[in-house]
């Protein structure tokens, strides 16, 4: 059981809100997705949730991939407010294959007290295959946010697990960049009985250590990361066809890193604006998919 | 007849283990300056002195915590301690370059320390790393034997903090305009931070090891792919 309250990033930020007390009922997000593979498609087998998150049923929106559960996970409140606590479950049978997104950005709202966190769990079970892709993450001034992924999977599955992190509302009032107090975030992959195969954990306090210092973000302000993990035979390729850019004057830059014990591939894009650089991973998603299970990718839909 | 100075043999060992001259290769690596030299990140001096505090902040915050735990061990005289700590840094890094290095750096102070002091916790953690998955890493490495040498776990992270600068630095030299009293005035400003590094990290598990550093990341993606480089990062 993971436990967050004690990060040392967190220790500025216990207050209680005026509002309801952190943890309070209707603040405990709780969603747990099951898929399992049943003839020739993938179902939603068991789906448990607890506002504010929510989710409704699988839908087979993908053409490329007709037998893929389709899943939008629904926040009830507009936002992840202060005292927030969402625990999210996915599992995948052997063999399931499922795609979880987000309805629409998130929105970590403006904080003046405590913070709120979110542990995830995934689980892949032999030649499963899940795509998490949410929509971009937008933390507002003040906001302390705290999320812990663990993913657990054996070498013939293949999770594609992609995120974008704004700096802000940066066309909201003045511009609200980098306003944000604490994004930390973990994500931790090992195999099924062991051993941990990497830990990605960052921590971005913009107040106490500038994002804008050479090295870290210098002139960009968006980050894109996927992490795909798979077959150590699929990353080479898809490490192969993805050749590192840099471009000063857009300015937009990526590139693909090997991770540790042979367990698939970083990918990082910077940028200026949200788009390029949500190109930039929906170009090397697509890649991971076709290199992974041979399939390709639907046309964005005009609202996404 | 002149009073005792114990202080002088542990001022010794400091200097000799801390040594940017110390054979552990690190001469080969430039903590990804090269790789920001070459995309216009760092252009100048006043450029180098804040990509050097950039790498010096995420030595602190990340191998800096495993250097204390892989410390704290082998003062407790526990491999195992010792081996969380390499393990803890090794899933970390990840960059390729970034691996190599810390295991190269790892293996030869290992190698060295065993020549130059003889049977320690490192030298046991290096036997026990031969047939582990688990590497010996560089500042885990540093911690161990700094703990072996009887120098306090603050000598060990200064020593740290002072090898990852000069590495920046001393690949500036080659790779920029900078002069060796640029460097040096650098050296020196960079250090003022140390201390306040060093509480922070003292404090804190292997779980709290934290890194945010992205263009050093994309950057290090691109090095590898680069078909003429001097340095090994």
């Amino acid at each position: 059981m993971i436990e967050l309250d004690d990060a040392p990033e967190l220790a500025p930020y216990h207050d209680e809100p005026a509002q309801l007390p952190s943890a309070a009922p209707g603040k405990v997000g709780l969603l747990r997705l099951a898929f399992e593979h049943r003839a020739g498609r993938t179902v939603l087998a068991d789906l448990y949730r607890q506002a504010p998150l929510l989710a409704q049923r699988a839908l087979y929106w993908d053409p490329e991939m007709p037998e893929l559960a389709c899943v939008y996970v629904i926040s009830t409140s507009g936002g992840i407010l202060q005292g927030d606590r969402y625990r999210i479950d996915v599992s995948l049978g052997a063999g399931a294959r499922a795609l979880v997104t987000t309805q629409a950005a998130t929105k970590i709202q403006a904080m003046d007290a405590n913070y709120a966190s979110q542990i995830q769990r995934l689980d892949l079970a032999e030649n499963a295959y899940l795509e998490c892709l949410p929509e971009p993450v937008v933390p507002y001034r003040h906001s302390r946010f705290i999320t812990h992924t663990t993913v657990t999977l054996p070498e013939s599955a293949t999770l594609l697990y992609a995120e974008t992190l704004l700096p802000g509302r940066t066309h909201h009032g003045g511009g609200e960049v980098f306003q944000y107090d604490l994004f930390s975030s973990t994500l931790r992959a090992g195999r099924p009985h062991g051993p941990d195969l990497f830990v990605d954990k960052f921590v971005v306090a913009p107040g106490r250590w500038p994002t804008d210092r050479l090295g870290v973000l210098g002139d960009f302000q968006v980050l894109g990361s996927a992490v795909l993990l798979t077959a150590p035979g699929c990353a080479r390729r898809v490490f192969d066809r993805t050749p590192p850019s840099w471009d000063g004057d857009v300015p937009l830059a990526a590139g693909v890193s090997r991770l540790p014990n042979d367990a698939g591939l970083m990918y990082r894009v910077l940028g200026m604006e949200t788009e390029p650089v949500r190109a930039k991973v929906r170009e090397f998603c697509a890649l991971a998919r076709r290199e992974a299970v041979g399939r390709g990718v639907p046309p964005v839909p005009a609202w996404r | 007849m002149g009073v005792p100075a114990p202080g002088i043999p542990a001022a010794l060992a400091l200097l000799q283990f801390g040594d940017s001259m110390f054979p552990v290769g690190t001469f080969a690596f430039s903590g990804g300056l090269e790789s920001a030299v070459q995309h216009g990140v760092v252009r100048d001096r006043a450029g180098l002195e804040e990509f050097t505090r950039t790498v010096t902040h995420l030595a602190a915050t990340g191998d800096g915590v495993a250097l204390l735990a892989g410390y704290r061990g082998a003062a407790a005289g526990d491999l195992n301690r010792i081996r969380d700590a390499d393990e803890a840094v090794h899933l970390r890094k990840l960059s390729e370059e970034a691996r190599t290095m810390t295991v190269r750096m790892g293996r030869k102070l290992a190698e060295a320390a065993s020549r130059i002091v003889g049977d320690s916790m490192l030298d046991r953690r290096l036997r026990q790393a031969a047939t582990d998955r688990v590497p010996v890493t560089y500042p885990v490495a540093l911690g161990v034997l700094f703990a072996g040498l009887g120098l306090s776990e603050q000598d060990a992270f200064a020593a740290h903090q002072y090898g990852v600068a000069v590495m920046v630095l001393g690949a500036a030299l080659r790779l920029m305009r900078v002069d060796h009293l640029d460097t040096q005035a650098i050296l020196y400003a960079t250090a003022a931070s140390a201390a306040q590094d060093y509480q922070r990290a003292a404090g804190a598990h292997l779980d709290d090891m934290a890194t945010f550093g992205p263009v050093i990341d994309v950057l290090a993606a691109a090095h590898v792919h680069a078909h003429v480089r001097m340095f090994m990062n």
